[in-house]
């Protein structure tokens, strides 16, 4: 079983640790086109979004976009590296909508926000609902929404 | 623009029906999965060895949409989701996707059309599952 509280660099954090309403900014990323291909053959989506340059050129994006999903994994990612290890812990639900596109060479970095807690199914373990935003190099939500995280709570 | 079709068959608004069950094949989770997909997303590896990352069946389910005996679903824009993760995978289990569709809509752009998926494990057990919402495009005029 995972250790919810210790996921990763910010050991000791605890559902107790965390307060409704506290902000955290990630570092930043530039999306390339290996993200995008590299995203393709994992998951096998060659969509002609995500892959065909000549076609895109023609679309209203003008060019080939990330995935969604590539867009909400990166999030993930950077989320990661911006809140504490408790906040990000093991995901139980999300609500999630994809505003805008995310070109090669974008720049996006996460947002979130604290926004509630309440009891879990379990004694030991509380429920915490992060409010996250995926923001472009301009200011610009490119996704976002509402994140459940199963977080431990202090032992003893 | 090129003018080479983008696909030969492509499944449009008007071709989507309510209610018919779609099934994938299956695809076996693997440490070349998880290692690949942790690269992508710059996440810190699960302490537990062999744990599956939460978004990766999403992402392969994705995938596995396009291997169904039906053409590929002219997805213009993926315009959000809700999901469920219910239980956790690991490396070495197997999952296919099971969606059906619940709603559609007509659109300005073309259609909006509500998805029922799960993601379902070797021992039939549904691990994740929700409702995406995407923009599909219309059949163009002949």
């Amino acid at each position: 079983m995972l250790s919810y509280g210790l996921v990763s660099g910010h050991p000791g954090v605890f559902f107790e640790d965390l307060a409704v309403g506290q902000e955290f900014t990630s570092p930043g990323r530039t999306v390339t086109e290996a993200d995008i291909v590299i995203f393709a053959g994992l998951s096998g989506d060659y969509n002609v979004l995500h892959t065909d340059a000549e076609h895109m050129k023609a679309s209203i994006f003008g060019e080939r976009i990330a995935h969604g999903l590539l867009g909400l994994s990166i999030e993930q990612g950077l989320a990661s590296r911006g809140e504490p290890a408790a906040a990000h812990g093991v995901l139980s639900g999300l609500k999630w909508k994809f505003k805008g596109p995310i070109k090669i060479g974008d720049t996006v970095h996460v947002r979130s926000r604290i926004a509630a807690k309440k009891d879990g199914p379990e004694a030991s373990r509380g429920l915490v609902t992060v409010d996250r935003q995926l923001v472009n190099q301009l200011g610009e939500i490119v996704q976002e929404g509402e994140t459940e995280h199963v977080v431990e709570r202090r032992p003893g | 623009m090129r003018d080479t079709p983008v696909a030969t068959v492509q499944c449009y608004f008007e071709d989507v029906e309510l209610d018919v069950p779609l099934e994938t094949p299956g695809i076996t989770l693997t440490r070349a999965h998880v290692a690949l997909f942790t690269g992508i997303t710059g996440e810190a590896a699960p302490q537990e060895p062999d744990t599956v990352p939460s978004l990766l069946p999403l992402s392969l389910s994705s995938g596995l949409g396009w291997r169904v005996p039906r053409p590929p679903l002219a997805v213009l824009a993926f315009m959000g989701f809700e999901w469920r993760f219910l239980a956790p995978l690991r490396v070495g289990d197997t999952i296919h996707s099971v969606s059906r569709t619940l709603t559609k809509r007509n659109m300005r752009d073309g259609g909006v059309v509500i998805e029922e998926r799960k993601i379902v494990n070797q021992r039939h057990e549904t691990v994740q599952a929700g409702k995406l919402t995407l923009l599909v495009a219309r059949r163009p005029a002949a």
